[in-house]
This record gives C-alpha cells, structure tokens and sequence, in this order.
C-alpha cells in the first residue's frame, strides 16, 4: 500500500475510534439491512399475491424501492447525525472553551457524519437488491415463480445472516438470534398472504 | 536560546482522545524524550490534566499546536527548566513546610 494511502487510512481508522463509529456504525447496518429485507419482502410478496408474472414489472417496483430505501437512509442519517454530532461537539466546546470545528476531534465528527449515512444508505440498498436479485436471472429458470421462491429463500437467509451477525456483536446464541430474525420475515409474509383471503 | 529541556502544563482535555494517546503523541515529538501525563480532576466530558515533558530541546509551539489539534486548552505553564542541564527550583525559607 502506497504510504499516502496507508496514511489516509490510518487517518480514518483514528477518526472513527475517536468519533466511536463502530458501534453505531453496526446498528444502523443491522436495523436498516433488515428494514431492506423485510421491505423487499413486502413488495414481492404484493406482486406475487397481485399475480404478476412479468419480471420487468418486479424489477422496477423493487429496483425503485431499493433507491428510495437508499436515499432515505442517506439523507435521513446525514442529517439526523449531522445534528446530533454539532449539538454534541457544541457541548464539549463549552466545556473546553475551544474552537473544536479545525480540530482532529471536529474533523472526526465530520467524517463520522459521511460513513454513518453512507452505511444508512447502502445497508438498505445492497440487502433489498440482493433479494431482488433471482428476478434478474428468470431467463435462466423455468418459471418467475421459482424467481419469487428463490428471491424468498434469499430474505430468509439473509435475516438468519443478519441474526447471526447481532448474535456474534453481543456474543449470544448465533442460531437463536437468527432463528428470530427468520420470524420475523416469516410473519410478514404471512400477513401478506392473509391480504388475499381477506 | 537557551533549549527548554522541561516544560510542565496544566491542561483541559476531552476524555477522548485518552491520555495515552496523548502521551504516545507528545513522545514522538522533536526533542522530547520522556512524558508524564497525570489526570487530577474529572469534569463531565472533560479532565484536568497535569503534563510533564523532558527532552533534549522541546519547542512549546509543538506542543501547543499538538495539544489543541487533539481538543485540549493549555491552561498554564507551570514549570519550565531550560538551559544545559535540569535543575529544580531552590529550597527558600519562605516555601510552605512540607514536614
């Protein structure tokens, strides 16, 4: 690695210890990861329920609502975070009696503020896509209803993933936290489906 | 000049970056060769901190500058021994009785 680069980031890795990226960081990933899945989830269980049958029609609704899914983590967090950062780097510069904004400690809330909604809005984006994703492939498969099992099969998975993955931050049962995540796909679709014999 | 071979501050600091960051900091510095960072006093998101730097030739704008770029206030100088050697301040009668 060029030493401009190993430099940067280093540079990065010491702003985000101080700015204490990390633990924020992994619960706007885990909650918005889920909210992708379980919204990718919602739409196609709509389509499905409404009989769609052409994967263009799946693409776009579910293509559109990953962008808006990130969008809104991106703006949401930025400026959710934005405010919170400047309220809480206000505070200390009453206490220090300092100009904290050209400091390490300002540049380290300021770059806080990117990676937390970059992660707000990628989170989201990438977790629905990849649940999108078997709807790109229907030319290769039989029939768009393998399209909407495997797409179905990908969520669940990726919410037992995401278990696992909470599971392993607090150091609990890794099966047991991703068992409730697969729950709760479970009963959004069930609800879904209780709409059409509604 | 004659170069400043101690030089104690009294300094607030946020929690974070921690003490030994900072002493690791202020050790890499030109012409210091030894830091001594003690904490007196703990405020809400701030702390007192006594610092202690010995070197061969320390520049206080160095240090200054490293101070505030890491949040930190100098509140005083409190000691400084510059010249050949280190010497500590003479005993007078006048000192408070420290029996």
């Amino acid at each position: 690695m060029p030493p401009r680069v190993r430099r940067r980031v280093q540079e990065l890795k010491e702003y985000c210890e101080l700015a204490e990226v990390g633990e924020i960081a992994r619960r706007y990933f885990a909650m918005n990861a889920f909210d992708g899945v379980l919204t990718m989830i919602g739409v196609l269980m709509g389509n499905y329920l409404a009989q769609v049958r052409q994967p263009a029609i799946v693409i776009s609704t579910g293509l559109s609502t990953c962008i808006a899914m990130g969008v809104s983590g991106l703006w949401g967090a930025y400026l959710t975070e934005s405010a919170e950062r400047k309220r809480d780097l206000d505070e200390l510069q009453d206490r220090v009696l300092v100009d904290l904004s050209q400091t390490k400690i300002g540049r380290a809330s300021r770059t806080a503020v990117v990676i937390v909604a970059l992660i707000d809005a990628l989170a989201p984006f990438i977790s629905a896509l990849a649940v999108l994703l078997p709807f790109f492939f229907v030319a290769f498969l039989t029939d768009i209803a393998v399209s909407y099992y495997l797409s179905l099969g990908i969520a669940l998975a990726a919410l037992f993933g995401l278990g696992a993955f909470l599971g392993k931050v607090c150091r609990g049962n890794v099966g047991v936290f991703g068992l409730k995540m697969i729950t709760a796909g479970i009963v959004s679709m069930l609800l879904s489906y209780l709409l059409r014999t509604a | 000049m004659g170069r400043v071979r101690r030089l104690v501050l009294d300094v607030l600091k946020p929690y974070e970056p921690t003490i030994v960051v900072w002493a690791q900091l202020l050790s890499e510095l030109e012409g210091v060769e030894a830091v001594n960072i003690s904490i007196y006093e703990i405020d809400r998101r701030v702390e007192n901190a006594k610092i202690t730097i010995q070197g061969s030739g320390i520049s206080f704008e160095l240090v200054e500058d490293l101070i505030q770029e890491n949040g930190g206030a100098v509140h005083s100088i409190d000691e400084v021994v510059a010249g050949k050697i280190i010497i500590d301040d003479a005993a007078t009668p006048q000192d408070p009785y420290q029996g």
